[in-house]
């Protein structure tokens, strides 16, 4: 249980938004108080009311849940609000050299709000997430391939392949007709995908739980400062949590701290080298 | 409507009253019999850790005062849920009404939930209840026992719609609202945190200490009720109970031994191995792993020990580890015992067998011996002896013995009761037949443990471990999995020796605490045969086991058991361990005693790289399966096919 120290850290500031059915505020704020960050964890309609809430923090996270049921689609609603709300400023946000993460529910609502993949000005939806091809809603542990030459800040440091939970019944990733996919690729801007036993992006069920082109489990933007994705790197912070955490303990191999871990860690250490 | 309909529709329902509520999945299975058509029963129980004080107050008091607020928090009333608690305690038919249900909205549930532990934090109310069964007039009834008496009016409650009568609104079960008592100097703060979380916020009263229940509507007096006769004034029913053990024909000593005996193996080697590999195959004892995954494991990031488990992650765990808190190492473990079918021969062994069971469960995962604590749900057949129910002094024969087999088996493992259920009229007519369940007691058990680091689950971890069972076997295949598999009617529901097992549960759980376990499993339904698939399974080792003439001499003392006996019996009270060989000594020290018999032994993976499991009597194998063919038979798509559809997605077949 020891902290994972990131010098710097505590000048971080990382905003976390909670409320409307989001449900991961605990193990978000844990992960960055793990870090050493310094947290505020802040209901979305006090944030909204604030006007200025963004200000001094470099971090935003939006974190897994159901935003407003996830009637009319998952992130949907949560999206909206937020355009016609703080959607200027979000992106100023990231125009000053701010950090967005979204994971599952946040990555279907920054990508809904347009945040991402964040190629052209101003904030207009390109992608969506949708149903996963088969079984819905299902839970289960995926294997992810990182790929070290894309851009964001997040995954820099992570191992090739790292297992995370995967819940969710929306997430399976569409584009736009065009070259958008391509563009997409060809800019590195896909940093995890789903992977099989040989580390190798998959399609197939369930290595792919939702059925996402080529893997794709996640996206950035060109700066590699806004980040999403479907799995849950706060739902493994402790090596505890891994599922086969005692087989890898009487092998050796148990990590010190759970990867999801070096996941946020990647954000808070991006913001801390500055 | 169809049970499969019915179970479906359940599935669903805790999809999203579950998932949305952001509560992690811990325990779960499925158990059928035809009975359970009558009235199919679910439970659903959930756990939570709460601060010891907050805004400077302990939590564990409820404090109301006169002149406190009372304030109706959450979802609006409607029809829905009205006599929703003597619709659970009534029989069905085809004229039940619909509107007797409570439609829930987990989103509110949600936004509720966050409220109240935001306005906790500030201080904001002094106490609260939730609208369970009989909707304001429980919750407020409740509450104004604090004080001595509540004033409300009933016209000020927000409805879903227009044309509720005033008892409708006081009675009305509809979900998703608490009623709180507000102090009026923070009334008005309460307010404003609700308006500014979309959170629907409405007082209705005064807390009083007149004595009495008071309800208005718009002013003119609705109810007007004495509290003691409100809480005191039911008289009490005396009730004749008469306990005679039920008498069934037993199998005949031929089709007893053609199932069980020794010569079935001399004619068929195999014959043991199949019968497991058919039973792996039964509704009671498939995975249900394609329901439990639509249930979020992970949410809360505290899982340590988690539903699925195994090299695979496809074996149900023994018992659930969960951290309590994140930066912190101590753990909630959680587990159950239900045995429904035992109680068809006697409830008194139902009751011991399922806090027996549960406490086993919570001790093989690490929990502390002397920090457990249970939760007791009766669901019975109506037990009032009428003329529809002419055989009531009976079933509340069954009732009494089933809460003495209780009381006796918590005090002997020191296990207090710390919250329980019942529902009490569990009876059908369909078709013109009268359908009663089974009497059902689940008993769950909580536990804490120090640090989760010293979690255990069942699988084997290394080829070279031996394998022990602790505690003895008997002739105990009365109610069994095996008996219903083969059609049988035979002796011998298990019996509990609750001085036995609490004093080997104990030097368990020290040579636990010693380190000198590495995985842990309980022997239950199904019996030693079933835990050893499951280790074969989640290991992906092999597990070979050898059954020498010590191992079949039963306990109590009687004729040997057969292998086919041995390995199905259901007798209570059993661990199955794996620890490496050096530790093997000290185990034999410290456990010899308490029933400890070396089953075999953990080997290497076979030639397909997966476990196998084999059991042998001599020279002979009775048992000799890959985890391979085990798992096709006993993953849920060999059973039950895939899951319903959600609305909107096209069916599609596991793989």
């Amino acid at each position: 249980m020891n902290p994972l120290a990131i010098e710097g850290a505590a000048e971080v500031r990382a905003l976390v938004l909670t409320g409307y059915g989001l449900n991961c505020e605990a193990e978000t704020c844990a992960a960055l108080q793990m870090v050493g960050a310094r947290v505020t964890a802040r209901h979305v309609a006090d944030a909204i009311a604030d006007g200025d809430a963004l200000a001094g923090h470099q971090l935003v996270v939006f974190i897994g849940g159901f935003s407003f049921g996830d009637h009319i689609a998952s992130g949907r609603v949560f999206a909206n609000r937020l355009r016609f709300s703080m959607g200027e400023r979000l992106l100023r946000h990231v125009d000053d050299g701010g950090l967005v993460l979204g994971i599952c529910n946040g990555f279907q609502t920054i990508v809904k709000l347009g945040l991402l993949p964040g190629l052209d000005p101003g904030l207009a939806q390109r992608v969506s997430l949708v149903m996963n091809d088969r079984l819905g809603y299902w839970d289960a542990w995926v294997r992810l391939a990182v790929d070290r030459d894309s851009p964001c800040v997040f995954t820099r440091d992570l191992p090739p392949t790292i297992e995370l939970p995967s819940r969710h019944g929306e997430g399976k990733l569409v584009f736009e007709q065009g070259p958008l996919r391509q563009v997409l690729e060809d800019r590195r801007l896909v940093p995890v995908r789903y992977a099989d036993e040989t580390g190798a992006a998959t399609e197939r069920w369930p290595d792919n739980p939702d059925g996402s082109p080529g893997g794709i489990a996640g996206l950035c933007d060109p700066s590699g400062r806004v980040f999403g994705l479907m799995p849950h790197p706060e739902a493994y912070l402790y090596p505890e949590n891994h599922p086969r955490w005692i087989a890898q303990r009487e092998a050796g191999t148990l990590p010190e701290h759970g990867l999801g871990l070096h996941l946020l860690a990647g954000g808070v250490r991006a913001i801390a080298a500055r | 409507m169809h049970p499969r309909k019915i179970r479906d529709g359940v599935h669903r329902g805790v999809i999203d009253g579950g998932n949305q509520s952001g509560i992690p999945y811990s325990r779960g299975w499925e158990l059928f019999d035809a009975r359970y058509a009558g009235k199919p029963l679910v439970y659903c129980g959930t756990v939570a850790v709460m601060p010891i004080t907050s805004a400077g107050r302990p939590t564990a008091e409820k404090v109301v005062r006169a002149g406190d607020v009372v304030v109706m928090l959450g979802g609006r009333i409607g029809k829905d849920g009205i006599h929703g608690a003597t619709f659970s305690s009534v029989e069905l038919d085809e004229s039940s009404p619909v509107q007797a249900v409570q439609i829930g909205d987990p989103i509110t549930q949600k936004m509720v939930a966050d409220f109240l532990t935001e306005a906790r934090e500030l201080g904001l109310y002094s106490g609260l209840t939730d609208n369970g069964a009989g909707g304001l007039s429980s919750s407020i009834g409740e509450m104004a026992t604090f004080t001595g008496g509540a004033d409300i009016d009933l016209a000020l409650a927000p409805l879903k719609y227009p044309g509720l009568m005033p008892w409708e609104v006081l009675i009305s079960e509809a979900q998703e609202r608490m009623t709180l008592a507000v102090p009026k100097d923070r009334l008005e703060a309460l307010l404003e945190l609700a308006r500014r979380r979309e959170v629907e916020a409405t007082p209705l009263g005064e807390f009083t200490s007149s004595g009495r229940l008071r309800a208005t509507w718009a002013g003119k007096p609705v109810v007007d009720l004495e509290l003691e006769f409100l809480h005191e004034g039911t008289p009490r029913v005396p009730l004749r109970a008469r306990w005679s053990p039920p008498v069934r024909p037993a199998s005949s000593a031929e089709a007893v031994a053609a199932a069980l005996g020794e010569q079935r193996l001399a004619d068929a080697p195999g014959a043991i191995g199949q019968d497991l590999l058919d039973m792996l195959a039964r509704p009671n004892m498939a995975s249900n792993e394609h329901l439990a995954r639509r249930y979020d494991h992970e949410v809360k990031g505290l899982s340590v020990v988690k539903p699925w488990v195994g090299a695979r992650q496809d074996v149900p765990s023994t018992a659930t580890v969960m951290r309590a808190r994140h930066l912190r190492p101590e753990g909630v473990v959680l587990a159950e015992g239900v045995h429904p079918h035992y109680g068809d021969l006697d409830t008194d062994a139902m009751a011991r067998a399922c806090v027996d069971e549960a406490v086993r469960r919570a001790l093989c995962a690490g929990a502390r011996i002397d920090r457990l604590a249970a939760l007791d749900n009766f669901c019975w057949p109506d037990p009032v002896q009428s003329e529809k129910t002419p055989d009531g002094e009976h079933k509340l024969a069954q009732l009494v013995r089933c809460c003495e087999g209780l009381r006796a088996a918590c005090e002997a493992f020191g296990v207090p009761l710390i919250s329980g259920k019942d529902s009490m009229k569990n009876d059908a007519h369909l078709g013109g037949v009268k359908i009663s369940i089974p009497p059902t007691l689940l008993v769950s058990v909580i536990g804490q443990m120090p640090d989760v680091r010293r979690a255990l689950d069942l699988a084997p971890i290394a080829a070279g471990d031996l394998v022990f069972v602790l505690g003895p076997t008997g002739r105990h295949l009365g109610g069994s999995e095996l008996a219903r598999q083969r059609g049988l009617t035979l002796p011998g529901v298990p019996t509990t020796d609750l001085a036995a097992a609490a004093a080997r549960y104990a030097a368990f759980a020290s040579a636990r605490d010693a380190g000198l376990v590495r995985s842990a499993h309980v022997a239950g339904r199904g019996g030693l045969a079933v835990a050893l698939a499951h280790m074969a399974m989640a290991g992906e080792l092999g597990l070979e086991v050898a059954l020498g003439d010590a191992l079949l001499r039963p306990v109590p003392e009687d004729m040997p058991l057969t292998p086919a006996e041995f390995l199905f019996s259901e007798s209570t009270g059993r661990v199955v361990f794996t620890c490496k060989p050096a530790a093997a000594a000290e185990l034999t020290a410290r456990l010899g005693a308490h029933g400890l018999q070396a089953l075999g032994q953990v080997a290497a993976a076979g030639p397909d790289g997966g476990g196998w499991l084999r059991v042998r009597r001599g020279e002979r194998a009775l048992v000799d399966v890959t985890a391979a063919a085990l798992r096709e038979r006993f993953r849920p798509a060999a059973l039950h096919g895939p899951p319903a559809p959600l609305p909107g997605q096209t069916q599609e077949v596991a793989r």
